[in-house]
């Protein structure tokens, strides 16, 4: 029997959850020559074929003043953002410090799926920029699936990968690009290098804490003020997408080009945003804020930036956390070399703390003392407060300094020299 | 007290004791083999050689070296390797050494199971540390902290998987893994004999994926296949890999004198042909061995089955010392537990040993003296591999196979000719079967889109690229088909079960632990899963408490009982399509796709040892259909001189007797091949009998047996003559229909069927 019948007999069988119901209409398989459906409609809309050999994408683009105001802030803000980052004296994963405005590329793609799987196809690359007093909104569109070599060679052709800016790009868009360009690599030029800045990184540092979720639209809606009308929820762009490979109705794919011209603008508002946090010129910026950034540049060992901007945050915050921010400044401190302040500091927890901070303020303090001003009597006096209140599995560890102490004690007097 | 006995002393002892003796009812002394060496090869890597040299291996046996040849000239090839006789070299000193030659190289490691990678994986790091070269190999499963993951993706010479792993995890991110993919030489696949039926026709498809992508990345690896001893490992590894390959079945391993016994425990009910059970003949003698701390292996069915015996063991042993010394030997063990179990076999404070079937996959817990089988277990290769584990290259070594009173079991003590004499059962697979080919490609279509005119393992599919573009999951585009869906097509193929909708089971043994043990297709959970069916898995007997047949979830209770349920099944079946036929004597034999309707009627609770019929009940579940391949014979007249009430029951006696000696020919469990009959079939009208294959679309059970078919009914013929029972018993023709002339009708009608000469032929 012909694998066409058995296929008839087995049907049932064959599990099919893709089926789409409604009338079949067959996708033009043979092309003689470079036909392009809907030219026009699509000029329309700003959107021009793009070929190559006997293949093609679709290209659109848009050009918005940069004193077009979107949230809380114009697209003029950015050019004050770069020129800051210029003049900075410490580094930060979001800096753009030796970069010109231009050279930003902020991208987001839509896919037909979710994981990094190699069948996860990739059908719209957009990306925006600035180009002297305008922002360019770019987008390549894969119109039939055969089309991905000149979709990437068009793409490759127009951003540098060396400075894309992306939420979530270091996790998802990328690998996913690196997957499908594999799978065509043998037309087109080897992929170099990219470097990248992910913002979903930094604002799940600056805002987990009062935030739900970090989405970007909630980041939009939230932080940034941006209400966005109409928009297409994002999850449904795949389904349109497998609905215009079947009818090629071009109207649910202008929704999801403006959908993602909406991520990519706001891309340039969120970095914006965050580069304003990071340089102190956001003067509505929380004491919260600021010591969440303070936190972040102690984390990349920008000491000094961290101690001022801790400084500037505590100065009257009266949250919650505001002792285990002391905490944390009392350890740069000391990293600073600055002891006194470091233990200044940690008195002052240690006096207000509770539980394990309290513990460790105390045993920090007595550090200082035994080592930095050879005081061991007070060394030793703080030990022994830590010894009160500590927890059964600390125990022994303190007790180890306490004797140490008391031996130093006895051989060099209490007082220090 | 009285001194240790030797094997010796206790094999003269069988055959003297009249009690043992009588039960005796084939003794085969097999003669020791003398080793046939080759000194190692020159081209041999100086690293190798020394890590060997420290290993006490200073020359090869002659299969190891062919292999090194085959392997080093990139020929594929397939190697037949019983119980220790070295296989891991055969593989692992051409992977080496052609990785030391250059340091690109990649190979893949593909193992049935998670526990054998892990066996193999210390064994070749061994290897690789004595002989101190930089080697990377790893294994890549689901236990693979994410970390190292990428790790091995880019440096893993040799990266060591199973094939669910190929299937979900590694080819459908093949670009991740481009080092490996470009640079692949050798694919091993150990234990090939594994892959048969549904698991082996899915795999063949996983490795048609795996070569494609290979040539996408112009890569063309050799393939490497070890085998238990069955009877077409060549033709099951050509089928497998779609490679051309050489046979290594000449085995230059020595072996031991070994005497294997065939122990029939005595009848105790001759009309019903009951004989005693075979667990309380297996105690008996291996206390025998045990007592005298001859070191003993006992394999049993199941897991309660090994509880059970080694519970009698430790009874029965007054030595407190050797009684500690038994230990039962599951599934599911860890690799720690099974070394404690092999260091003790080996400094011997273990005596004993009581396992299932588990431990017939190929791990190595080295030889004992003695090994008993309490029933046959199923196949005549897996006979042979757990006879493997008596045997020292040295010295002698004695297996004892106990039957029970199953009808293949009876069956084959009766005839130690067949067992002896006879190849083992053929391995089959069907790669094509429709609903798993389609299910790969669109796995494939996934990882690379499809050229018009590409084959998919020589086979033409553009019916079924078009079939998908249909379904509007391919989109056809310039001259290629892609794959345009949200869905990760390879997380809803499961290799290892039946069809695509399938009965969930559940545990709810334990409050609070309630948790999914397995998944039946659905035509098979209608006379395995109704509601009160005894289930057994991995040897535990569950009980179905509720069936939610809409939701498809059975929900099960483990319990300890003494019967099992047997399910009767209304069956209609229709041809659909006739791919195959052949004229016998009297009768014509055809294969081809057939519709079998199935509505369950009623269960029976039937006795274990006695096969007595305990209760029933019956079964309310809607009509299923199944499409799949069946042969069938009509026989060419009607059958006028048999009252159609006798027809009938004779026929059903054929079936019975039918279905119990298929596996003897086609490596399946008994469920695997349906049989009925029917008195008028529907077209032409004559007597037929159907054979079909349980998974829908065939695995190619029904093709072999097509080829087979005048041999099964001859065997069916000669047991049910030769059966000493009265009038019919469950080791013929079953015991449904009780009447003075089942036995004799059913023989008459198989002459009919197939007018073979009236005694047996072998």
């Amino acid at each position: 029997m012909s694998l066409k019948n058995k296929l008839n007999i087995y049907r049932s069988y064959i599990s099919n959850q893709h089926d789409v119901p409604g009338d079949e209409k067959k996708i033009e398989q043979e092309r003689e020559e470079i036909n392009i459906p809907d030219r026009e409609q699509w000029e329309k809309h700003d959107v021009y074929p793009f070929i190559l050999d006997d293949r093609y994408c679709f290209i659109r683009e848009k050009r918005y003043p940069l004193t077009e105001k979107r949230g809380n802030y114009s697209f003029a803000d950015f050019y004050r953002a770069i020129a800051a980052w210029q003049r900075a004296d410490f580094n930060h994963p979001l800096s753009a410090k030796g970069y010109r405005a231009g050279d930003l590329f902020f991208f987001d793609t839509e896919t037909t799926g979710l994981g990094s799987g190699t069948g996860n196809v990739i059908f719209l690359l957009g990306y925006a920029y600035v180009d002297g007093e305008e922002i360019v909104v770019k987008q390549h569109f894969l119109p039939e699936p055969g089309g991905e070599v000149p979709l990437y060679y068009s793409f490759l052709s127009s951003v540098k990968y060396q400075t894309l800016v992306t939420y979530n790009g270091k996790a998802f868009d990328w690998p996913v690009l690196q997957t499908r360009y594999t799978l065509i690599r043998e037309n087109l030029p080897k992929l170099p290098a990219f470097g990248h800045f992910d913002l979903l990184h930094a604002a799940r540092r600056l805002w987990k804490h009062k935030l739900e979720s970090v989405s970007l639209k909630n980041v939009e809606e939230k932080v940034l003020g941006i209400k966005r009308n109409g928009d297409l929820p994002g999850f449904l762009a795949p389904m349109i997408y497998f609905d215009y490979m079947e009818s090629k109705e071009i109207d649910g794919i202008l929704e999801v080009m403006k959908h993602n011209e909406e991520d990519v603008l706001s891309l340039i508002i969120l970095y914006t945003h965050l580069s304003f946090q990071l340089l102190g010129l956001d003067p509505e910026q929380t004491s919260r804020e600021q010591l969440s950034v303070g936190h972040w540049y102690s984390y990349i060992k920008e000491v000094d930036k961290a101690v001022e901007i801790y400084e500037e945050g505590l100065a009257d915050y009266h949250g919650a956390d505001r002792l285990q921010a002391l905490n944390e400044l009392a350890f740069l401190y000391k990293k600073q070399k600055k002891y006194d302040l470091a233990l200044e500091t940690w008195i002052e927890v240690a006096k207000h703390a509770t539980g394990k901070l309290q513990v460790g303020a105390f045993i920090e303090a007595a550090k200082i003392f035994e080592h930095q001003m050879k005081d061991y009597q007070n060394a030793l006096q703080l030990s022994l407060s830590a010894l009160d209140i500590c927890e059964v599995e600390e125990r022994q560890e303190i007790l180890k300094r306490i004797h140490r102490l008391e031996r130093k004690v006895e051989r060099f007097g209490s007082f220090p020299g | 007290m009285f001194g240790k006995q030797s094997l010796q002393d206790i094999m003269e002892m069988m055959k003297n004791n009249p009690d043992i003796r009588e039960n005796i009812v084939h003794w085969e002394t097999i003669k020791e083999k003398e080793a046939t060496y080759v000194p190692l090869p020159n081209t041999l890597h100086p690293s190798l050689k020394q890590a060997l040299e420290k290993r006490g291996i200073t020359q090869l046996y002659s299969h190891q070296k062919t292999a090194f040849d085959y392997g080093m000239q990139g020929v594929s090839f397939t190697a037949v390797t019983p119980t220790a006789s070295g296989k891991t070299l055969c593989y692992n000193l051409p992977v080496l050494q052609t990785i030391l030659e250059n340091e690109n190289t990649r190979a893949l490691y593909i193992f049935p199971t998670k526990a054998l990678s892990y066996d193999q994986k210390s064994e070749l790091n061994e290897l690789i540390e004595i002989a101190d070269i930089s080697i990377n190999s790893y294994t890549y499963d689901g236990d693979t902290p994410v970390a190292i993951r990428q790790k091995i993706r880019k440096a893993g010479h040799i990266v060591i998987t199973n094939p669910d792993m190929l299937h979900t995890g590694i080819l459908p991110h093949h670009t991740k893994w481009v080092s490996l993919f470009e640079n692949l030489r050798f694919v091993v696949i150990d234990e090939l004999h594994t892959y048969r039926g549904v698991f082996g026709s899915h795999t063949a498809n996983v490795i048609r994926r795996l070569k494609r992508i290979c040539q996408f990345y112009g890569s063309d690896p050799v393939f490497i296949c070890t085998s238990a001893t069955i009877a077409n490992p060549k033709e099951l590894a050509e089928a497998l890999t779609g490679k051309p390959m050489q046979l290594i079945d000449k085995n230059g391993a020595p072996s031991g004198r070994k005497h294997f016994v065939f122990y029939n425990p005595p009848i105790v009910n001759k009309p019903l042909n009951i004989r005693r059970s075979a667990t309380l003949e297996v105690r008996k003698l291996a206390s025998l061995f045990l007592k005298n701390k001859i070191q003993t292996i006992v394999f049993a069915r199941s897991r309660v089955r090994v509880e059970v015996i080694l519970t009698y063991l430790k009874e029965l042993i007054k030595d407190k010392v050797i009684a500690k010394g038994i230990r039962a030997y599951r599934g599911g063990y860890l690799p720690t537990e099974r070394r404690k179990i092999e260091q003790g076999l080996r400094n011997g404070e273990i005596y004993g040993v009581v396992s299932t079937n588990a431990l017939e996959l190929g791990v190595d817990i080295g030889q004992l003296q003695v090994c008993i089988m309490t029933g046959y277990p199923g196949t005549i290769a897996s006979a042979w591999q757990q006879a493997g584990r008596a045997g020292r290259r040295q010295g002698e070594s004695l297996v004892i196979y106990v039957a029970s009173s199953t009808p293949l079991d009876q069956y084959i003590i009766q005839h130690p000719d067949y067992f002896f004499k006879q190849s083992p059962e053929v391995a089959r697979i069907n790669p094509d079967n429709p609903i798993i080919l389609v299910d790969h490609i669109k796995c494939a279509a996934y990882e690379l889109p499809f050229k018009q005119g590409e084959t998919f393992g020589n086979l033409d599919i553009e019916d079924v690229l078009d079939y998908l573009a249909e379904q509007k999951i391919l989109v056809p585009s310039g001259k290629k088909y892609y794959w345009m869906s949200d869905a990760f097509p390879a997380h809803e193929i499961s290799l290892r079960s039946a069809s695509q909708e399938n009965v969930v089971i559940i545990d709810q043994t334990e409050r609070g632990n309630v948790k999914v043990i397995g998944e039946m297709d659905t035509f098979s959970a209608l006379t395995l899963l109704h509601e009160e069916a005894i289930y057994l898995h991995q040897g535990v007997q569950y009980q179905v408490e509720t069936l939610d047949w809409e939701e498809k979830k059975a929900f099960v209770r483990e319990v300890e009982v003494d019967y099992y349920t047997d399910a009767n099944l209304a069956v209609n079946l229709k041809v659909l399509d006739i791919d195959k036929e052949r004229k016998a004597e009297r009768s014509t034999i055809y294969y081809g796709d057939v519709a079998v309707s199935a509505i369950p009627t009623i269960f029976k609770k039937i006795k274990f040892e006695t096969h007595e019929n305990i209760g029933s009940g019956p079964i309310h579940l809607p009509e299923q259909i199944l499409h799949t391949t069946a042969t069938w014979v009509s026989l060419d007249k009607e059958l006028k001189e048999f009252p159609e009430k006798r027809l009938e029951e004779g026929l059903l006696g054929v079936c019975h007797a039918i279905k119990n000696i298929v596996p003897m020919f086609i490596m399946s469990d008994p469920n695997d091949v349906f049989v009925v009959s029917q008195v008028k079939a529907e077209m032409s009208e004559k007597p037929t009998i159907y054979l079909y294959d349980r998974y829908p679309g065939g695995v190619g059970l029904s093709d072999e047996i097509y080829q087979k078919l005048e041999q099964i009914f001859l065997e069916a013929k000669h047991i049910i003559k030769t059966c000493p029972c009265e009038s019919g018993c469950p080791s013929c023709i079953g015991t449904d229909y009780q009447s003075e002339t089942g036995k004799k009708d059913a023989i008459r009608l198989l002459t009919y069927f197939m007018d073979g000469d009236e005694e047996r032929v072998s």
